[in-house]
């Protein structure tokens, strides 16, 4: 058994209290990290669900949920470019459509998207298996984990959009971001009918969406439709389209720049932890680092202990932090409605910040065994 | 022996009344004995108040967020549309409903106010940024901040607008007498004003109730989302409330100023997820702190246990090193306190920079950090104590 694990182990209330020490502030670490993931991650998702190789939208959009709606003429051209197997089009608002809360009987304000339903976009499969019959007049698909004064998580059947009635006849699974707090989905006729009185005519469309050939080569694809488009429209690959909206969000939203506060702090506190304990570690045990210096072991090997013990320290409070992390994920995730997953890259984050913090502060504190002068201490 | 009984009674009597201060004492010397480690310890339990003060900050700073642009007006009753939510989703109901309202013998002023949202066609790299934009009358005295006052009369003048300078880059120079174009018009920038863009949006432009009626020909004046009441001097806003709730009928709903002040912080700490993100940022950082203090008395105990124990072996109860202890995590936690308010007025400053959002050190959010750092510090205590328990004298030694 290695001597930095014995050290650990000697003091089983000692190892409760530090694990508990460090895990705290591991969790909040792993809060931080998680809310960040799940800002982003609602505010790409529906991005991520669209069936589309290429997209088409307004050069001046500086998001994607804004209203610059461009011509659906725009596909027709589209389709004329060689190994362009399909261009349809995406209808969206985000601020003229006011949905009935069976709930409570209240307006509120959803994002709607609409499409040919002979001409599917999305990639979520319930909306696919429900789209003939989006072509009935008033029928609307809503998404189940809207936020809860909706009312759409209920079986509700019948409601209305401004003021027309609206039949709901299936639901999907998409969740809110932090702008819209539920969705609907529906074919271009009824989201006409749902929006005329504000302009009169046909709506415009948001985006297209232009599925390359299989056996044609999406570069050679994405230059030709950049030619074919006016320089007012944007030909955005699908990881060009979410890398946009990404940068709007982190440019624009202060949810980076929180959250990464929030993880600093955290990494500090755990750091100043982290030291508190190595540090009454290390003084309890002086006399027998002293005296393993004086049978001659030299002061390298003190240090790989010490660090070793450090390392140790904070994965017995990185485990449990994690198991703990993992249960508030799920929690949040059903109360907030928020998209939390414990993803790889805050697994591996979250951990290389528990060592650094473990290990910088064994290593300030070990400067203390170091000088420990076999004599002085006994 | 009931002499000797009752000498025995009579120290620990004498011991009671000075006890108080014995412990204090004691905790204070305990801690000035190591002087590193408790330097140590106050920068553990520095930095937890830190922590704390920076995500109630947080916490608090989005209704605040929300009531920017009321903290601004003058008004004492606040007409809405009954399906008013906030800011940006006000609701709207027709101007007409405002006739009787001014007639009423409690109304000294109303104020409509217009709320639209305009592509602002000007911004940085071809961008076609959203803008709030408020229509008001020029003439009125709505706004509190003297740069709005100074300049209000510049909207009279045909398609001008004052922004608020807390509009984001992406808008582009926003200097005065720059033309940028909105909605298809050619509008000047006539000024800035500062209140903060809160919840309405990335860019926010002030405009006369005219220029308003331009940029959105096909929503006109006829529909108002705000309508500001003055009352009267003297007039009490509560019952005025109720009395002109009566009057305006269904549809419509008055604010007073305290009213709207729980609808924005309710709105925003249970209708969205914003309440629990920092909720439990927070929720999290005061373990945290717990974890501290604990971390650093317990420490500080184990190290004393055998001072510990011989004052119990001469008869101090569990009680009076209890106290001890709760007067060293006391002191901890005060020692920390004192300078975490600075820093916090310093990381607040620089939150504002980063985010915009309206983190303010409030005396109130002192308070309640305060309040966290004692529960902090009693909490670990207790903890705490259940180690001096142990501390048997016989064992000890």
């Amino acid at each position: 058994m290695p001597l930095a694990w014995r050290s650990l182990t000697a003091n089983k209330w000692r190892l409760v209290r530090s694990s508990a020490g460090i895990g705290f502030a591991v969790l909040l670490m792993l809060m931080q990290l998680g809310f960040s993931q799940a800002f982003f991650d609602a505010s790409l998702r529906v991005l991520r669900n669209l069936d589309g190789d290429l997209f088409l939208q307004s050069a001046h959009k500086y998001q994607f949920a804004t209203q610059d709606p461009i011509p659906i003429s725009l596909l027709a051209a589209a389709r004329k470019v060689p190994g362009v197997a399909s261009a349809r089009p995406l209808y969206a608002d985000w601020y003229d459509l006011y949905w009935k809360s069976p709930a409570d009987g209240r307006l509120y304000l959803v994002r709607g998207f609409a499409f040919e339903p002979n001409q599917p976009v999305f990639r979520l499969p319930e909306v696919n298996a429900d789209r003939a019959q989006l072509n009935n007049p008033g029928a609307v698909l809503v998404d189940r984990r809207g936020r809860r004064f909706l009312g759409m998580d209920t079986d509700v059947k019948q409601s209305e959009i401004n003021d027309a009635k609206v039949d709901v006849v299936g639901k999907f699974t998409l969740g809110p971001d932090f702008m819209s707090d539920g969705t609907v989905i529906m074919g271009v006729d009824t989201f006409a009918r749902l929006l005329r009185g504000r302009g009169g005519e046909r709506p415009g469309m948001e985006a297209g969406v232009i599925k390359i050939a299989a056996d044609a080569d999406p570069r050679a694809v994405e230059k030709m439709l950049r030619q074919a488009m006016p320089a007012n429209v944007a030909v955005l690959s699908k990881s060009q389209l979410l890398a946009f909206e990404r940068a709007f969000q982190a440019r624009v939203s202060s949810a980076g720049p929180i959250f990464a506060i929030g993880t600093v702090v955290g990494f500090v506190v755990g750091m100043l932890i982290s030291y508190q304990i190595i540090f009454t570690e290390i003084s309890d045990q002086l006399p027998q680092y002293a005296t393993l210096k004086a049978i001659g072991y030299p002061s390298p090997y003190l240090l790989r202990v010490v660090l070793e013990q450090a390392a140790l320290n904070g994965m017995a409070g990185w485990i449990p932090a994690w198991l703990l992390g993992l249960g508030l994920y799920h929690l949040i995730g059903v109360i907030a409605l928020l998209p939390m997953r414990m993803t790889l890259e805050i697994t591996l984050t979250s951990l290389g910040l528990t060592l650094a913090m473990c290990l910088v502060s064994a290593a300030v504190a070990v400067i203390r065994v170091i000088r420990a002068d076999p004599a002085a201490v006994f | 022996m009931p002499t000797s009984g009752e000498g025995i009674g009579n120290a620990a009597e004498a011991a009671k009344s000075g006890q108080i201060f014995v412990t204090i004492a004691l905790a204070w010397r305990i801690l000035n004995h190591d002087k590193g480690r408790t330097l140590l310890a106050l920068g553990g339990i520095f930095m937890a108040i830190l922590l704390v003060f920076v995500q109630l900050g947080l916490f608090f700073s989005v209704p605040q967020g929300g009531m920017l642009l009321y903290d601004n007006m003058r008004f004492d009753l606040l007409l809405v549309s009954d399906q008013y939510e906030y800011q940006a989703q006000p609701g709207a109901f027709a101007r007409a409903r405002l006739d009787m309202l001014t007639a009423a013998p409690e109304v000294e002023a109303i104020t409509p106010l217009y709320f639209g949202l305009a592509k602002w066609q000007s911004g940085e790299g071809g961008m076609w940024p959203d803008l709030f934009v408020i229509g008001l009358d020029p003439a009125s005295s709505l706004f509190d901040p003297a740069s709005i006052r100074r300049q209000q009369n510049l909207l009279s003048r045909p398609d001008t607008i004052l922004v608020d300078s807390a509009t984001r880059p992406i808008f582009g120079p926003l200097s005065s007498g720059r033309v940028v174009e909105i909605n298809q018009r050619k509008e000047t920038i006539a000024g800035h004003y500062r209140l903060g863009t809160g919840f309405m949006g990335l860019g926010v432009a002030l405009i006369s109730e005219a220029n308003f009626a331009r940029l959105f020909p096909e929503r006109g004046l006829g529909l108002v989302n705000l309508a500001a009441v003055r009352l009267k001097p003297g007039i009490d806003p509560e019952r005025a409330a109720a009395q002109l709730q009566h009057m305006v009928g269904p549809g419509l709903r008055l604010f007073t100023r305290a009213a709207l002040a729980h609808h924005e912080a309710s709105y925003w700490t249970t209708r969205t997820s914003v309440g629990l993100i920092f909720g439990s940022g927070l929720l999290i950082s005061i373990v945290v702190g717990i974890m501290v203090v604990y971390q650093i008395v317990s420490a500080q105990i184990g190290r004393q246990l055998p001072q510990f124990a011989t004052l119990k072996a001469i008869g101090y109860g569990d009680g009076a090193l209890a106290l001890t202890v709760a007067a060293m995590s006391i002191m901890i936690a005060l020692a920390g306190f004192a300078p975490a308010v600075p820093a916090a007025a310093f990381i607040y400053r620089e939150i504002r920079r980063q985010t915009m959002l309206p983190v303010i050190l409030s005396p109130g959010q002192i308070g309640w950090v305060w309040v966290a750092a004692l529960i902090m510090a009693t909490i670990s205590a207790l903890l705490a104590v259940a180690a001096l328990r142990r501390a048997d004298p016989a064992d000890v030694f």
